[in-house]
């Protein structure tokens, strides 16, 4: 078998070599060089797999996405379990994580405004919300079972997550805006994801991690 | 390691965590999440070459793979199904894009093509010598569909019969596309050796 011969039928050959082949290898350095070198960059490739790390944004938008199709449901209420002493511990943590998030948001809405606006947490910033204000017109029918489920279990705290979802949307509303205005700019991209962690972390705190 | 004993941190078992998806499970969705993410990230990004895009890519898989989990019976493993829905998300995105999955008529130089060197001292073999990071540089300078069938198969581990029927071609076009690329690799790290060795 000639040089030629062999690499015209090593395209076919699998992991294993024929009789003829084998022979050819024996007596040839250069092609046995070239399947040691091919096998070499095989192996190589197999520990390529798996190696890079997404950035954490992308499980943010996938959790909103599933929580907006509906397919994250809210976990069934058991009053006979008795709850977690930590979720007890922490819940103290609730409220003063929302009214961060409450602070982070206007701020960052007045940010982009440049309009002075003390925080009316029930009035909807100017130019973002239409002017019917109504839940089921700012909250999907997700941020109304995630209310009704929070006034089932805390009714103090009802109102708490109503503002900060109110505000985590308008948040959300602003960012896309300027997302779609501009689909180049960095900045409101980055906007738009922090937007959407933001809205993540409500339902976090509202569902059973801080909850007991 | 079967499917069913891979374990997350928190101790839910893949097999547990299908089910709690199922049922809407939020922490289970993430935990099936957490065990894959990296290969179907690392599968988008080779392919696409574009840190957004794989990311935009790993998204669209998962929410796929979520989407229809309730008609998953197992037959199946979990990992083979999710990553199969992956490699069709790319695909189904490069051709949207106009980019060549399969080359048909692709002509690249390689060095079976290129006069043959006499076989010297100063030219050793690779095998011992590769470098990763050089590699993957290597991969991502590889024509789109060169860069596809080599990641299924040498990256993937698939079977050409398996990547002849995603990317509809013939399985002695995927044989013969894998033997291209690898060629093709080889010719390109051994010019990097070549150059590396050169500098002072």
């Amino acid at each position: 078998m000639t040089c030629e011969e062999f690499k015209r039928v090593l395209p076919e050959l699998g992991s294993g070599h024929g009789i003829e082949q084998e022979e050819h290898l024996k007596s040839c350095c250069a092609c046995s060089d070239l399947v040691a070198d091919l096998n070499a960059i095989s192996k190589e490739a197999r520990f390529l797999q798996g190696s890079e790390d997404p950035s954490p944004w992308v499980w943010n938008s996938i959790e909103v996405a599933l929580r907006q199709e509906g397919l994250i449901r809210q976990p069934q209420l058991h009053p006979q379990t008795p709850a977690p002493l930590l979720g007890w511990r922490l819940r103290w943590l609730v409220p003063l994580a929302a009214t961060l998030l409450m602070v982070f948001g206007v701020l960052i809405y007045q940010r982009g405004t440049g309009q002075p606006q003390m925080s009316e947490q029930h009035s909807p910033p100017a130019g973002v919300v239409t002017a019917n204000l109504q839940p089921a017109d700012v909250m999907g029918g997700e941020d109304l079972q995630l209310l009704k489920t929070v006034g089932e279990r805390t009714p103090s705290m009802r109102a708490t997550y109503e503002a900060d979802l109110r505000s985590v949307n308008a948040y959300i509303r602003d960012a896309e805006q300027s997302a779609h205005s501009d689909p180049n700019d960095e900045v409101a991209q980055q906007y738009l994801r922090n937007a959407y962690e933001q809205k993540a972390m409500v339902y976090e705190m509202a569902l059973d991690r801080s909850l007991p | 390691m079967t499917d069913a004993k891979k374990r997350q941190g928190d101790g839910l078992s893949e097999a547990d965590a299908i089910e709690r998806a199922k049922q809407g499970d939020a922490e289970a969705f993430e935990s099936l999440y957490n065990l894959h993410k990296r290969r179907v990230y690392s599968l988008c990004l080779r392919m696409t070459a574009n840190t957004a895009a794989a990311e935009d890519l790993t998204q669209e898989a998962f929410l796929q793979l979520f989407r229809k989990i309730g008609t998953f019976r197992g037959e199946s493993a979990f990992s083979t199904w999710l990553h199969r829905m992956a490699v069709n998300v790319v695909l189904m995105q490069l051709r949207k894009k106009g980019l060549p999955v399969v080359p048909l008529e692709e002509n690249i130089e390689t060095e079976e093509e290129t006069p043959r060197k006499e076989p010297g001292a100063d030219d050793p073999r690779l095998a011992g010598s590769i470098d990763r990071m050089q590699l993957q540089r290597s991969i991502a300078s590889l024509p789109p569909g060169y860069r596809m069938i080599f990641l299924l198969h040498d990256v993937e581990g698939y079977e050409h019969n398996e990547i002849a029927e995603m990317v509809g071609c013939s399985i002695g076009n995927s044989k013969s596309q894998l033997h291209k690329a690898r060629m093709k690799l080889r010719e390109i790290l051994k010019t990097s050796r070549a150059e590396k060795a050169t500098k002072p």
